[in-house]
């Protein structure tokens, strides 16, 4: 089980970090934990971690800084640990450059999902993958080269802006896009911020897409944040 | 009995001992305030005076412009002091400006005690009149805030004790599996040993649904003005709310329906989603649903109703109105699964917050729980 990376860990909670550690181990990870911002932010510069799962709320400094610090010098994944309540520290950490976000509690087969994205969007942002051309997930499949969406077999026919979107989303599959990130790359950076037609777009495609709008199976909405596209696992 | 009572109070009313020797002092005291208001209206009224005294020539009518001043004066300040300065003063305009020997004060006039004793007389009757008023409006006002007090206070009281009654049941569960498995791991058989860590892992995750509800509480903080409302599609935190209680109750079957129209609405998505969980495990836990419960909304022209509908027992019919006031903490019910009084007490608290309605009724084959939020914020909300 060698091989599958390294991992560094910030959490000031023993408890909480003994668990996370023993089940990284577990499942092949090497991991290295820090109890402290600081501390992390020291290991993370001379051990070049494969990934940083990094909890918001450190006793020494606050986590958003760790995120600052580290984006100066390296694109490498972080997944960053809240509590569910906290939107708006999501939306910042994800703004300021984190990759993902995981919700407190969570179970440990969610964090190693989350993980495994995350380490994989690391490798293809670093130009070791060659791009995707075809998006699968379910019975959902779309060809970037061709602009072509299908569900369950059929073509749909999708706006110009809803192709956008959903690419974009597929693009970045298993990852929450924040609303402010989704904008800018549909409408470009001088849209302003109301998210309205964002989500009105949302909705047309959830009705083109999905059988249930009510119930998505391929693009879910995370509250006060922004959307995931579902991964093949 | 009464009326004994009736004069004590009365008593009270006129002995200076009840009240405090601040009182009185506040009584007499000369503020900025209280300077300029009575100098801007006897101002006012002189120039008024100047004015008809031009026009028409004649001079009774001047003496009652400033006991109309006289009256207002005490209305728009406080305590004494204004009301007698201003008599004096109005005596002294009235004879200096207006009576003969024009610009000149003389006081041997015949009469003139008279008109100088009526007008002291009416100053100070006025400013009794409407400090006691003002007294007695504000000893209101506290009363009520007072009283508003102590409603929430008790509120407040019931939640916790229900609380920390619900807590301690899981918490025993966990510390005895826990202490049990530690103590006596070799002689327990690795089925046993799993059945506990589940029992561990149930009661925990019980326990924090219950703590995020408690949470959600603290979201809330007084009445509307708590409640940090965004714009939200409703479908999307419908979703987020089955997906929630599916997470937490894999088991559970849920069906969720929305109409083909979009709606926006102003809430906090992430209380109303709580309350949808709160409401399906209700459904779940209380009414044994047969069917899937049924999870779906309702445009309306000035709201959008929510429902949560079971196919299980039902709600028994004494229950119907009380089932969101936490009366059924109280216990003396058979089926009493942990906590559910708390779950719709926090409801009601969240719909109320958002100036909405929620209410229970009960359908041929179960329960429907539902309620409204309106589509445009309240005023001042």
């Amino acid at each position: 089980m060698a091989g599958k990376g390294t991992i560094l860990l910030i959490e000031d909670e023993e408890t909480i970090r003994d668990f996370i550690a023993a089940s990284l181990r577990a499942q092949g990870y090497k991991t290295v934990c820090a109890g402290g911002a600081r501390e992390g932010m020291e290991l993370a510069a001379s051990l070049c971690p494969d990934l940083i799962l990094l909890d918001l709320g450190l006793p020494d400094r606050d986590g958003s800084e760790v995120i600052q610090s580290v984006r100066k010098w390296s694109m490498l994944p972080i997944l960053v640990i809240s509590a569910r309540s906290q939107e708006k520290e999501k939306v910042q950490a994800l703004d300021l450059g984190a990759d993902d976000y995981i919700t407190k509690p969570f179970g440990i087969s969610e964090l190693m999902a989350r993980i495994r994205t995350a380490l994989r969007h690391g490798t293809i942002a670093s130009g070791t993958n060659p791009a995707v051309e075809v998006f699968q997930v379910g019975d959902l499949t779309l060809d970037f080269r061709k602009r072509l969406v299908k569900a369950a077999g059929t073509e749909v026919h999708l706006t110009q802006v809803e192709y956008k979107i959903v690419a974009f989303l597929a693009r970045n599959a298993g990852r929450v896009m924040t609303y402010a990130a989704i904008i800018s790359h549909v409408w470009g950076p001088y849209m302003d911020d109301n998210n309205r037609i964002l989500r009105v777009n949302m909705a047309n495609i959830r009705r083109k897409l999905e059988k249930n709008p009510a119930e998505p199976r391929y693009i879910f909405t995370e509250i006060g944040v922004g959307y995931r596209m579902a991964e093949e696992e | 009995m009464k009326i004994q009572k009736g004069w004590e109070r009365l008593g009270k009313l006129f002995s200076r001992q009840a009240r405090p020797r601040e009182y009185w002092q506040h009584k007499w005291e000369v503020t900025w305030k209280n300077t300029l208001v009575t100098a801007a209206i006897l101002a006012g009224v002189t120039f008024v005076a100047l004015l008809y005294n031009r026009v028409s020539e004649g001079t009774v009518n001047i003496v009652m412009f400033y006991t109309v001043a006289l009256i207002f004066i005490p209305r728009f300040t406080e305590g004494y002091v204004p009301g007698i300065v201003a008599a004096m003063v109005s005596v002294g305009c009235v004879n200096y400006l207006f009576t003969y020997p024009y610009s000149r004060l003389d006081f041997t006039r015949e009469g003139y005690p008279v008109t100088f004793v009526c007008m002291l007389l009416i100053a100070v009757m006025v400013s009794a009149v409407t400090s006691y008023t003002k007294e007695q409006s504000r000893i209101l006002a506290e009363q009520e805030k007072q009283l508003r007090e102590a409603e929430k206070e008790k509120i407040r009281a019931n939640l916790l004790r229900a609380v920390s009654h619900d807590l301690r049941t899981p918490l025993t569960g966990i510390i005895g599996a826990s202490s049990s498995y530690l103590e006596n791991e070799a002689a327990l058989s690795a089925e046993e040993k799993r059945n506990m860590v589940r029992h561990i892992g149930t009661d925990a995750s019980w326990l924090l649904n219950m703590v995020e509800n408690l949470l959600t509480v603290t979201r809330i903080q007084e009445g509307n003005a708590g409640v940090n409302k965004t714009m939200e599609v409703v479908e999307e935190v419908l979703s987020g709310a089955a997906a929630r209680i599916r997470k937490r109750i894999p088991q559970i079957q849920v069906s969720v329906r929305v109409p083909e129209e979009f709606v926006m609405l102003p809430m906090d998505a992430m209380l109303i989603e709580q309350v949808l969980v709160n409401l399906m495990e209700n459904a779940h836990f209380h009414a044994h649903s047969k069917r899937p419960i049924e999870l779906y909304t309702i445009n309306g022209e000035d709201e959008v109703t929510f429902c949560v509908r079971d196919y299980g027992t039902g709600i028994p019919p004494r229950r119907l109105e009380t089932i969101f006031d936490g009366e059924a903490l109280n216990g003396g019910d058979s089926d009493s699964h942990k906590g559910m009084g708390i779950g719709l007490s926090i409801c009601k608290t969240i719909i109320i917050a958002h100036g909405g309605r929620i209410w229970a009724e009960n359908h041929e084959t179960g329960a429907q729980i539902s309620f409204s939020l309106p589509r445009q914020a309240a005023e001042g909300a």
